[in-house]
């Protein structure tokens, strides 16, 4: 039995999602459970609300600054008008590209959990060539997540100046709201390539990100996005398959 | 290394027209101007920092206490207690207000204790007028006195184990964001929570209330 990496435990400790082969193992192994619960303390500890970073800011009543001066005998004072700072308190600059909510993160591995049960033995459909294009080099039968009924096929076409499209044919109900977007994942969730759009009763072709390593990025994914302007997974995927080469 | 978990860029600085400036002190310095002068002990650079800050931090006491004497005591105690312990606030180490922040962590943490106590003392009291056998617990509440420890041993971290840390628990980042935010490589960043959450699982076991209660 392959415990999981300390690091992993520790992560566990902060209640991060584990990739589902380590998840899987932490639900049977008590030693690792034991392991996350004790280093578990210190975070239940400290990660309370009541010391979380700042967020709003209060101005303080001025008998504040009156005890601080009292106090520490200073005699300079703030402006009673000075402007709050608009910076956050934090101490790194922001992220240039807005991180993942943690909320998708956990969609998608309860969802990846389904991949390993399932999806792997699926995934292999026939390798064929299609007249038009050149050999496809991997392909994927996507089968349908939770009641989504959705499914589909796809293959991973190289063309003969070298670029790589997915091709996806995807049998799903039209969405009211929202849109169909492909993506390729890493089978641990934890990496993903948004390749595009495709409609519910449609085949697409997808260009493939130059130098992609798709033994990597093996899995193919299906999500429903709202029209949000958020470009993140919205971890609401509707089918998945396994790329088989 | 610097680089890593290096102060914000420089708030550029804003004089307003009617405010007069004191002799001497020129135009408004920008927040590492701001820390220096304080870790210096220039009385200025503490109203300065009040200015700026004091929002944030009074925004947490609140957070904590509702509005009301016990944050204003939160508040005031932080920007005190940070003053007379400047020598130790180290400007390369981070921004000065993310110390105030620190600070006021501990003033919240030290009012819990005190409130602890003060029930406490309050249910004794009742038990001696009820006549009941008194059967004494831990003087505080172990999860209030292994905070404030726990607060200290962060305190004792170097960076960037401290940010990485700070950001996993106050932030509720995950180890991908704060690698993101940091440019830390994710390995890196997996490697410091491990030894920090050992670290601190190691002050608890040895000097924890709760184990030894």
């Amino acid at each position: 039995m392959q415990h999981c990496t300390p690091e992993q435990l520790a992560l566990a400790a902060l209640r991060e999602l584990l990739p589902a082969t380590d998840a899987a193992h932490l639900l049977a192994c008590a030693q690792c459970r034991a392991e996350v619960a004790s280093l578990q303390r210190s975070v239940d500890l400290l990660a309370v609300p009541q010391l979380a970073a700042p967020s709003t800011p209060v101005p303080p009543p001025p008998r504040v600054w009156d005890a601080i001066a009292a106090a520490t005998g200073v005699t300079a004072a703030p402006r009673p008008e000075a402007p709050a700072a608009p910076a956050p308190l934090a101490a790194v600059p922001p992220a240039p590209v807005p991180a993942r909510p943690r909320r998708s993160r956990l969609l998608l591995a309860a969802a990846a959990a389904l991949v390993v049960g399932a999806g792997i033995g699926a995934g292999a459909v026939a390798l064929g060539n299609r007249d038009d294009d050149g050999p496809a080099v991997a392909a994927a039968a996507l089968a349908p997540l939770g009641d989504s009924g959705a499914s589909g096929e796809a293959r991973v076409v190289e063309r003969a100046d070298g670029s790589r499209v997915l091709e996806l044919d995807l049998t799903a109900a039209d969405l009211e709201d929202g849109y169909y977007e492909v993506w390729l994942l890493d089978e641990a969730v934890e990496n993903l390539v948004s390749l595009g759009v495709v409609r519910g009763g449609g085949e697409v072709t997808l260009a493939l990100p130059p130098g992609l390593d798709l033994g990597e990025y093996r899995v193919v994914d299906v999500s429903v996005e709202p029209l949000d302007g958020d470009p993140s997974h919205s971890g609401d995927s509707v089918a998945r398959g396994v790329l088989d080469s | 290394m610097t680089g890593v978990l290096e102060r914000r860029p420089d708030r550029v600085g804003t004089v307003t027209t009617d405010v007069v400036p004191r002799p001497g002190s020129g135009p408004e310095p920008d927040d590492a101007e701001v820390g220096r002068r304080f870790a210096a002990g220039d009385e200025q650079a503490l109203a300065w920092a009040y200015e700026r800050w004091a929002g944030q931090v009074h925004g947490m006491a609140v957070r904590a206490f509702g509005p009301g004497p016990d944050a204003e005591d939160v508040t005031q105690q932080t920007f005190v207690s940070a003053w007379a312990g400047r020598e130790s606030f180290r400007p390369d180490q981070g921004p000065l207000p993310a110390w105030l922040v620190g600070v006021c962590r501990h003033k919240i943490a030290d009012t819990w204790v005190r409130r602890d106590r003060q029930r406490r003392a309050a249910e004794a009291v009742a038990a001696e007028a009820r006549a009941a056998p008194e059967t004494r617990g831990p003087q505080i509440d172990a999860a209030v006195a292994d905070r404030v420890l726990l607060l200290g041993e962060l305190e004792q971290l170097g960076q960037p184990q401290r940010g990485i840390i700070e950001l996993a628990f106050f932030e509720d980042l995950t180890h991908a964001q704060i690698a993101d935010r940091t440019g830390l490589p994710l390995g890196t960043v997996k490697s410091h929570i491990r030894r920090t959450l050992e670290r601190l699982r190691n002050r608890l076991e040895v000097d924890g209330a709760a184990l030894h209660a």
